[in-house]
């Protein structure tokens, strides 16, 4: 049997622990405890919860006020996994300094970035969408169109990346793309990237946008594009969404091509 | 062409501000705005008016400098470049003027003078710079030139980019200067030293683009952009006087205009004296000129001879080769400094300090290894009496049958206890061998050496050290000094130009936090409350470790009172459980406690250290009081043992021959003597299992730890759902505080131990050495280098005055057994004898004349003569402290004076 003097030795471990921890624990406990009760309180998905509450409260055709509701409802209810405000602003300012005529999104979620994007567009540019569970898709179909982008700036299409990606030529008339925003599955980065590549849909000088970078982290993204001499890259340092403590980045690359 | 760069400033710059935003308003106009209003806009802009005014008056030096060639093609496309921007700029301005109100009218103005000036000054730098040598400028090195401008240009957008923090003017200028360095530099390699410029242009460059990661991730910041001018300035001046004293080859020119400057100054010495000036004027006038007719005499093949002149240069490089040659192989000889030099420069120099600090140590134990082995050990097993002639040096018939197992001699007993390795096996003659060599005295004094030895090693490292905290080097213009004299330009070797590379990074990252740390505003009341509030929480850790310890002890002292026999494992060894645990775990919560304090990670780490050698002096409590505990059970064992000894010694005459009362020695095989229980052989095993253990501790950590978790971060990343590199376990940092207390306390532990286990030395030595290679590989291939890489004091005296006190507090046990505590009556050199330091008195009543003993025998009463003796010896420290220290001062004086004559030399030539 082990002696109390001894398990109280461990003492100090867990207040460490606990302490450097601390933002993850929370994070953990929001993100998925939380959500799990919800589920099974309310019997819908957090998603479908979020777009209710910013149905009820926001204006309807104000993009800015239906962002700020979203990140009212993610700030103090549940955790709600979209860019924030904080990496918003990054990606608003790119959006404003590339000017781009088409916008491919990959991984919409409720929708929150592709109104952070498509309201800073100049006219005529078009923005696609990409998003592979039909649930999230719904919701984000119905966001949208309560921002007041019609189909033609905005077109969303459900479907896997690794499907979605070769048939956006024929499909979807997408010839090359001037800005792509990644925040779908973070192991699918690097394969959605060189498939980009391999279909000829980066333009000349193309920005390429990935989101957390850091904290799930994207390593051999990373790698890949530091290595192999195509793009230009930089990373933003920021913290993670809704959690200040928790660090985390987002990496812009600019395609040169091989040359 | 020509106009558009010479249209005022202000308008170029607005003009230029960004062709795509300027894009982008057209853009707009056509299609309809829909952007929110640019007023926005506006603050974003402004630090890009800047580099605009850079650009164009760089552009007009270009131009200027590059007269002699056909460049009317280039030209005339930036003059292009410069008319379309005008356009979109027109353009963009009015769109702004009719957005804008009176107010940000007037800031936009006030804005517009000050990065007018900015960028005055910046332009007069940027003058200063280009304006190269002569021989430079070839064809090879304008293009060049001309290329890394316009990178610099290119450079500077992408900067801008960067867009959650906007870029400070003095960033900028650090940013221009950096990029026009490496162009000077360049140049200058290629001509001093006659490497390919290409390849010295490619090692530059790459210095450049870590410099440059730095300032993205917003490191940098300068006090005062003009200060960083004027540091360049100064190098600028330096930089060329060294190349005109230098120059090696003459062209025909020169070698003219040379001529004509001696014939001069030949004639200015002839008409010195009919010259209307004051006499003091005269002679500096006639000894520089003098000077100069010396100097350049030579070479122009007139006066005493171009032979001679030739041989003199010629020895003079010669001399100066050797003299190089002769420091490279005094380096060569320092041990592991290449090791070192290499860790230092890609972990930075407090990482290194630990390393120094373990090769100071090494070099203290080989001293004590060669007091201890020489004239203790080595004597004794030449000498002394073989194993197998006494009791005292044979291994009892109990325990004969496992003497010889690996697990016996693991544990330092067996074969190993009854050898020169340990205190009992010494013989209690006062001389040995034929040389008469006084064992008991020698082992006492050499015990005695040991502690002297090193007080007196570690308080002279002291003093010498403190002479570096005090002159710090001059911090005005820190970051110019290290851009442009970092480089070694003798570098011919790869490896060695990655580790200098390296190594100027570090430096650099190292410099941005000290000057980080400088700048830093904060609120002092609420830093003061968190200090308070952590220093709180560290002592709460620090009481309840103690008092836990203090609880673990008391109840293994009472289960020994019981009998160990009924206990189960954790009982028996609980103590050492929960110091270990204690050990690994308080250190990682001090440091999450530091992180509320927000020092500097040079103090912090001294905090730090402080409170794991707090915690680690409850370390050696608990094994110090359970060592007397041992001591007097061990003391009271040996009275009964002597009294049955004499009954024993009884009952072998009664049985053999009772009535001879003359006892002719009876022989007895001396591995069935009874003998007593030898404290001191005790405590020595004690000491030497302790370093042993301490040492397979500290391995199997850095395997486990270190290179374990660096495999399984390394590749299980590959398929991992989350980053292992980045996030959660990680790479380990080096750990300075524990290995630095680490090694502290290990030697506390050799001070303390050798005197009763003359093999400990040697055990450390061969500790430190395995551990200098081992920590080594581990640093380089395990481990990351700090988040904050900082710079060490460049003295440890730190970590030599923790290593004083430890010294001081294991010199006080050993004292305290060697006085006050009987030594064994039937093993090691002082058996028969009532205390150790009689030794002493024993040699002077035999070896010295009578009348001397006589003397000291007055003198020496114990009780009085000790307390004096500590006492001289205390103040001859301090004396010898005070004098060293006042040494070190009279250098850094005398190097302050060549310093001021310096700075005088300076301004007198400016």
């Amino acid at each position: 049997m082990v002696s109390p003097a001894i398990a109280l030795a461990f003492i100090p471990f867990i207040v460490t622990l606990l302490i450097r921890y601390r933002h993850y624990f929370l994070l953990f406990y929001r993100a998925v405890l939380l959500r799990w009760l919800r589920d099974h309180a309310t019997g819908i998905s957090r998603e479908e919860r979020a777009f209710q509450y910013v149905l009820t409260h926001a204006i309807p055709g104000d993009p800015q006020h239906i962002l700020e509701t979203f990140d009212h409802w993610a700030n103090h209810r549940e955790y709600l996994s979209n860019i924030g405000p904080q990496k918003g602003k990054i990606l608003d300012r790119l959006i404003y300094e590339n000017t781009p005529l088409t916008v491919l999104e990959l991984g919409t979620y409720c929708g929150y970035a592709t109104i952070l994007m498509a309201q800073g567009l100049p006219m005529g540019a078009r923005l696609y969408t990409v998003e592979m569970d039909p649930r999230n898709a719904a919701v984000a179909e119905k966001v949208i169109r309560l921002a007041g982008f019609d189909e033609d700036t905005v077109e969303l299409i459900v479907g896997p990346s690794e499907e979605v990606i070769p048939q956006l030529k024929e499909k979807h008339g997408l010839l090359k793309a001037d800005f792509i925003f990644m925040d779908h599955w973070k192991r699918c980065y690097l394969r959605d990237l060189q498939l980009l590549e391999d279909h000829n849909l980066l333009a000349e000088g193309a920005t390429v946008l990935a989101d957390n970078v850091i904290f799930p982290g994207a390593p051999h993204f990373l790698q890949y594009v530091k290595t192999c001499g195509k793009y230009q890259s930089k990373t933003h340092r920021t913290s993670l969404q809704y959690f200040r403590a928790i660090p985390d980045g987002m990496a812009e690359l600019t395609y040169t091509g091989l040359h | 062409m020509k106009m558009a760069m010479e249209v005022e400033e202000g308008s170029a710059a607005e003009s230029e501000e960004n062709d795509k935003t300027g894009e982008n308003k057209t853009y707009g106009d056509d299609e309809g705005d829909q952007k929110p209003d640019p007023v926005h806009r506006v603050p974003r802009k402004r630090p890009q008016r800047i580099r605009v005014g850079l650009e164009s008056d760089s552009d007009e030096e270009v131009s200027k400098s590059r007269k002699n060639r056909a460049n009317q093609k280039s030209k005339e496309e930036g003059g292009e470049d410069g008319e379309d921007e005008e356009k979109g700029g027109k353009k963009g301005r009015g769109k702004n003027d009719k957005k804008n109100d009176k107010k940000g009218k007037k800031e936009k103005a006030n804005k517009k003078k000050k990065d007018k000036k900015k960028s005055a000054l910046l332009a007069m730098l940027l003058l200063r710079t280009c304006r190269l040598p002569r021989q430079v400028a070839t064809d090879a090195c304008m293009d060049r030139i001309v290329k890394s401008l316009s990178d610099c240009k290119h450079w500077m957008c992408e900067m801008d980019t960067v867009m959650h923090h906007s870029i400070t003017p003095e960033k900028r200028v650090t940013m221009a200067i950096m990029k026009v360095a490496t162009l000077t530099n360049l140049c200058f390699i290629g001509n001093q030293f006659s490497v390919d410029p290409c390849t010295a242009g490619m090692v530059i460059c790459e210095v450049c683009q870590v410099l440059q990661d730095i300032i993205a991730n917003s490191l940098i910041c300068l006090h005062n952009p003009r200060q960083v001018i004027e540091g360049c300035k100064a190098m600028d001046s330096l930089s060329g006087s060294d190349s005109d004293s230098e120059e090696e080859p003459i062209t025909e020119e020169e070698l003219a205009k040379l001529k004509e400057e001696v014939e001069e100054k030949k004639k200015l010495i002839a008409t010195l004296r009919n010259k209307p000036w004051k006499m003091k004027k005269k002679l500096a006038v006639l000894k520089e000129a003098q000077l100069f007719v010396e100097k350049f005499e030579g070479a122009l093949g007139k006066g005493k001879g171009k032979k001679f002149y030739a041989y003199k240069v010629m020895m003079m490089k010669k001399w100066l080769k050797f003299q190089r040659d002769f420091e490279n192989f005094k380096t060569a000889c320092i041990p592991w400094e290449f090791k070192i030099k290499e860790i230092e420069s890609h972990f930075g120099s407090s990482v290194a300090s630990y390393f120094i600090f373990l090769r100071w140590m090494y070099g203290v134990n080989m001293i004590l290894f060669g007091l201890s082995f020489g004239l203790v050990m080595i004597p004794e097993a030449l000498m002394g009496k073989p194993y197998g002639t006494l009791p005292r040096k044979t291994v009892p018939r109990a325990e004969e049958a496992n003497a010889m197992n690996f697990a016996t001699l693991w544990d330092f007993s067996g074969f190993a206890q009854y050898s020169v390795l340990f205190y009992g096996y010494y013989d209690n003659k006062r001389t040995i061998g034929w040389l008469k060599f006084r064992m008991p005295l020698s082992y006492f004094l050499v015990g005695v050496g040991t502690i002297g030895y090193s007080f007196m090693v570690v308080i002279r490292t002291m003093a010498k050290n403190a002479h570096d905290d005090g002159g710090g080097d001059d911090t005005s213009f820190n970051f110019s000094w290290k851009m442009f004299t970092s480089w070694d330009y003798l570098i011919g070797n790869p490896e060695t130009a990655d580790n200098k590379f390296a190594s100027i990074t570090t430096s650099f990252k190292e410099a941005i936090v000290e000057e980080q740390e400088s700048r830093k505003e904060e609120n002092i009341h609420l830093t003061r409350f968190l200090r308070v509030l952590a220093n709180f929480f560290a002592f709460c850790t620090l009481a309840g470790s103690g008092y836990l310890i203090y609880f673990v002890v008391r109840r293994s002292q009472q289960f020994a009172l019981e009998g160990m026999d009924n206990l189960g494992w954790w009982e028996r060894n609980e103590v050492n459980m929960v110091m270990s645990l204690l050990g690994m775990f308080c250190p990682t919560l001090f440091d999450v406690i530091s992180s509320l304090e927000n020092y500097h990670p040079r103090i912090a780490l001294r905090w730090q250290l402080g409170r794991i050698f707090a915690l680690f002096l409850g370390n050696l409590y608990t094994f110090i009081i359970a060592l007397m505990d041992d001591i007097n059970l061990k003391l009271e064992e040996e009275k009964i043992v002597r009294y049955n000894m004499t009954i024993w010694e009884a009952s072998l005459y009664n049985g053999t021959i009772p009535e001879n009362a003359t006892a002719p020695p009876i022989q007895v095989d001396p591995a069935d003597v009874p003998r007593g229980p030898c404290w001191e052989t005790m405590v020595g095993q004690e000491f030497v299992r302790l370093t042993v253990s301490d040492t397979v501790t500290t391995y199997i950590t850095i395997l486990i730890g270190d290179f374990l978790r660096a495999v399984f971060v390394r590749f299980f990343n590959y398929c991992w759902c989350w980053d292992l590199e980045y996030g959660f376990p990680s790479y380990s940092e080096f750990d300075i505080s524990g290995n630095v207390l680490g090694l502290i306390f290990n030697q506390g532990m050799i001070w303390m131990g050798s005197f009763y286990a003359p093999c400990l030395p040697a055990i450390n030595i061969f500790r430190l050495h395995t551990s200098m290679y081992l920590q080594c590989w581990a640093v380089m291939c395990c481990n990351v280098p700090q988040e904050r890489v900082f710079k060490a004091s460049r003295s440890n005296n730190f970590y030599m005055a923790m290593l004083l006190f430890i010294l001081f507090l294991s010199t006080l046990p050993v004292v305290y057994t060697v006085v006050s505590i009987p030594p064994s009556f039937d093993c090691g050199p002082f058996s028969g004898k009532t205390r150790m330091y009689e030794v002493i008195g024993e040699t002077l009543e035999h070896d010295f004349p009578s009348w001397f003993a006589k003397v000291f025998g007055y003198a020496s009463n114990p009780g009085l003569i000790l307390p004096f003796i500590l006492l001289m010896v205390y103040v001859h420290l301090g004396i010898y402290y005070l004098n060293a220290t006042s040494k070190s001062y009279k250098e850094a004086n005398l190097e302050l004076k060549k310093k001021l004559q310096m700075v005088n030399i300076l301004q007198g030539e400016q």
